[in-house]
């Protein structure tokens, strides 16, 4: 198909026109130019992320268990992916995960960006309070949501008890495990999101702002016709990025969920066992690399198909001046 | 013509700066290479791979240095790091043909090397230079066609331990080696005490608000060695039979043994799953002072003599028929099926040194970790111990007995772990948990040994 069109050259009409030889010339220059300079990248890429990527690839289709050389087993580990309830409830709870957590850390994002793009006294203050859990390692957040949501001591049973509620179990409760660990990476990731807005807030051109008010329009009105549609290019990016780093939890999970004892984590009864976890226990601790190895495969291609739906659909509400 | 030239004088200097590089990498990662030892016509370098905390790793370096003082024509490199991330690198060095020549094996990893074929069978050189009966744990390591696939480091071994103080304040008698299973819980609904101070025997005593437990027995997979394991094999159940590869766990034993932990957990004398994880470390009621009594290894002596409870220990209970049983492993020295003649020798004085030279038994003994495998500095060390009632460490060696350990260790424990959380929690029957851990365990042998 595709050569066919080449062929009738048809295709050519609306691109750019073809750069006389000259300038193609010294562009090559400075192409290679350019090439050398990134090559450091690009070897990088290619050693550390192309030859690695390759290798799983082959891994997945063998018996490998780090110690053996690996036995070609074809399609075996991907039908047992198929018969492995774990396989199916680590990926249930990884989209549980990620659907509770992207759109309430975007829009949450979005309102803090909004709220701190004002002109507010210590405003400073209150980006960098926001922007401290972004930095600090997982095992503080930890610490910070255990004096939370331990059930013994954590002041959110305090809360409910004082209340007249009955205390929960939080982290060790089936039902509520991934709901806590969401509020949790809530609070850990939304100072980033609320960066990235906030850089796109400053490109939205006030004069815009200012004509919408001489014809009369209230603040939620110019927040859903302006500021909305003006940033849909970072909010475009900051669900992309959320659903990759979503799917891709691991060390929030690990350290979170009692990862901390015997390297067992995702518990309750597997209830916060997400595919990174999944993956991470299969192959590095059961010495089933092969099967790993498929489960990262299965992996990509879910996220490549996520990425690839939210891409098209982009066009329907994502405006680039 | 200049641009060109510029480019190539470039892509030059980048490409001899790579080679400096990766010359300079190379020759870091050559320090334990054999082209090394030819320089020094006769020195061997060894590469040792062990797990290590600060104070053992100090230990393990001056044992290292004392060793090549005596042989100076072994050079031994040494690896090392935390217990989790040491094995996770050692799989990759195996993975990568980069293991070290020799390394010290946690107990229950010995079978997961042996029977993927990274270690050798040291059967012959063990005939030849040890004998058998002046070691503990020269057994341990035995495959199913007589090979031996480690030499002992040092031994734990499973003991009760109680806290005297909670004991005295409930007015009981300490725990001794005549004690059953009926006496811990009995001793154990007297020393667990409500927010309002009733202990579990008062009727109107609230098992959902305990401040101070009676007994510690494990459901995690640390129960392995201190709960649900050493538990049913003294009721007379287990979870493997002796060939390893079957498992056992659907019998009546172990359903007693097991319905005897949750109803210790649904009293509240026992604390639950939920209720150790409230305390951040399963370990903290016992270390904290408000559990009575722990089913924990020699090495636990450490943490409870630094949080300073006052406690001594008693063998573990007999079971109802009067079976005993202490749970013991023997982490071991294990040399790499890599290792070439000169080297698998070399490693061998390191681990002939280890096992029969008493300072240095000593000397590591010192620390308080382990048991000395050679048995007459077992007993010197242990009896010069007063502190404690240390013999019982001794006397347990007689009923001592290994963890099933196998290839799959880790995965058939996990297996049991997910099929027996719902029991565990009183939300499904014991029977039932059983029977469904029995299949999975089963899978889990399957998977490797029918392969």
């Amino acid at each position: 198909m595709n050569q066919n069109t080449q062929l009738t050259g048809e295709w050519k009409t609306d691109e750019r026109p073809v750069p006389k030889p000259r300038k193609r010339k010294r562009l090559d220059s400075e192409g290679r130019w350019g090439i050398l300079l990134i090559s450091p990248y690009l070897i990088h890429l290619i050693v550390f992320v192309a030859f690695t990527s390759i290798a799983s690839l082959y891994i997945s289709f063998t018996d490998y268990d780090m110690l053996n050389p690996p036995e070609w087993t074809g399609l075996a580990n991907y039908s047992k992916m198929i018969d492995d309830p774990l396989f199916w409830k680590a990926l249930k709870n990884t989209l549980y995960f990620t659907i509770l957590l992207v759109p309430i850390k975007t829009a949450l994002a979005l309102v803090l960006a909004v709220a701190l793009n004002q002109k507010l006294k210590g405003l400073k203050l209150y980006r960098i309070a926001h922007f401290i859990p972004v930095i600090s390692s997982w095992t503080v957040i930890a610490y910070v949501a255990d004096s939370i949501f331990n059930p013994r001591f954590g002041w959110a049973n305090s809360l409910l008890v004082s209340l007249g509620l009955e205390p929960k179990n939080w982290l060790a409760d089936e039902q509520l495990v991934i709901p806590v660990l969401v509020a949790v990476a809530i609070w850990k990731g939304v100072g980033y999101m609320m960066v990235l807005f906030l850089a796109g807030l400053q490109n939205v051109p006030g004069d815009l702002y200012e004509a919408a008010e001489i014809d009369g329009a209230g603040p939620l009105q110019k927040f859903w016709r302006i500021t909305v549609p003006l940033i849909s290019g970072t909010t475009f990016l900051v669900l992309i990025l959320s659903t990759i780093s979503s799917f891709q939890s691991f060390e929030q999970i690990y350290v979170m969920t009692a990862g901390a004892v015997d390297g067992v984590a995702g518990g309750p009864n597997n209830a916060s066992l997400v595919l990174m976890l999944h993956l991470y226990r299969e192959g590095f601790t059961f010495f089933h690399m092969g099967y790993a190895s498929a489960i990262a495969w299965v992996l990509f291609l879910i996220l490549f198909v996520f990425t690839f739906m939210q891409m098209r659909l982009q066009k329907r509400w994502v405006h680039y001046d | 013509m200049k641009r060109k030239r510029s480019f190539s004088l470039f892509l030059s200097a980048l490409l001899s700066a790579a080679l400096l590089i990766t010359a300079c990498t190379g020759q870091q990662a050559n320090t334990g290479d054999p082209q090394n030892a030819k320089n020094d016509s006769e020195q061997i370098v060894l590469k040792m791979g062990y797990y290590s905390d600060p104070p053992t790793q100090k230990k393990m370096e001056e044992l290292l240095a004392k060793f090549m003082e005596k042989h100076p024509n072994i050079k031994i490199t040494t690896e090392t790091g935390p217990h989790a991330q040491f094995f996770q690198k050692l799989n990759t060095q195996i993975a990568g043909g980069n293991a070290p020549d020799l390394w010290l094996s946690d107990g229950v990893k010995v079978f997961e090397f042996a029977e993927r074929g990274a270690v050798k069978d040291l059967r012959e050189l063990i005939e030849k230079d040890l004998s058998k009966e002046e070691y503990y744990g020269m057994d341990a390591n035995k495959g199913p066609g007589g090979e031996v696939w480690g030499v002992p480091q040092g031994i734990q071994i499973g003991v009760l331990y109680y806290n005297k103080a909670l004991f005295d304040k409930a007015g009981l008698k300490y725990p001794d080696a005549n004690w059953t299973w009926d006496q811990v819980k009995e001793a154990a609904e007297l020393m667990t005490i409500d927010a309002s101070g009733k202990n579990a025997k008062d009727p109107s005593f609230d098992p959902n608000k305990v401040s101070e437990y009676g007994f510690t027995i494990f459901s995690s997979p640390v129960g392995v060695s201190r709960g649900w394991f050493p538990l049913m094999k003294t009721f007379g159940g287990g979870v493997l039979d002796s060939s390893l590869q079957k498992a056992v766990l659907d019998t009546p034993e172990n359903k007693q043994a097991i319905e005897w932990m949750v109803d210790g957990m649904k009293r509240g004398i026992f604390p639950d799953p939920v209720d150790l994880q409230s305390f951040q470390d399963p370990f903290k009621p016992f270390l904290s002072g408000v559990s009575g009594m722990q089913i924990d290894i020699y090495a636990a002596r450490v943490k409870m003599r630094e949080a300073g409870l006052n406690f001594d220990v008693a063998p573990i209970p007999a079971g109802p028929g009067g079976k005993r049983f202490a749970p013991s492993i023997v982490n071991s020295w294990v040399i790499s099926k890599t290792a070439d003649e000169k080297k698998t020798q070399a490693a061998w004085e390191w681990i002939k040194y280890w096992a029969t030279d008493d300072e240095a038994q000593r000397e590591w003994a010192s620390l308080g970790e382990a048991i000395p495998v050679k048995k007459k500095v077992a007993e010197e060390v242990l009896t010069s111990d007063t502190s404690l009632n240390a013999k019982v460490f001794l006397d347990s060696m007689e009923f001592a007995g290994s963890l099933d350990a196998n290839a799959v260790f880790g995965e058939w424990r996990k297996a049991f772990d997910e099929s027996m959380f719902p029991a565990f929690s009183g939300e499904e029957s014991v029977e039932q948990g059983l029977k469904k851990a029995n299949e999975a365990v089963q899978k889990v042998l399957d998977g490797f040994y029918k392969k």
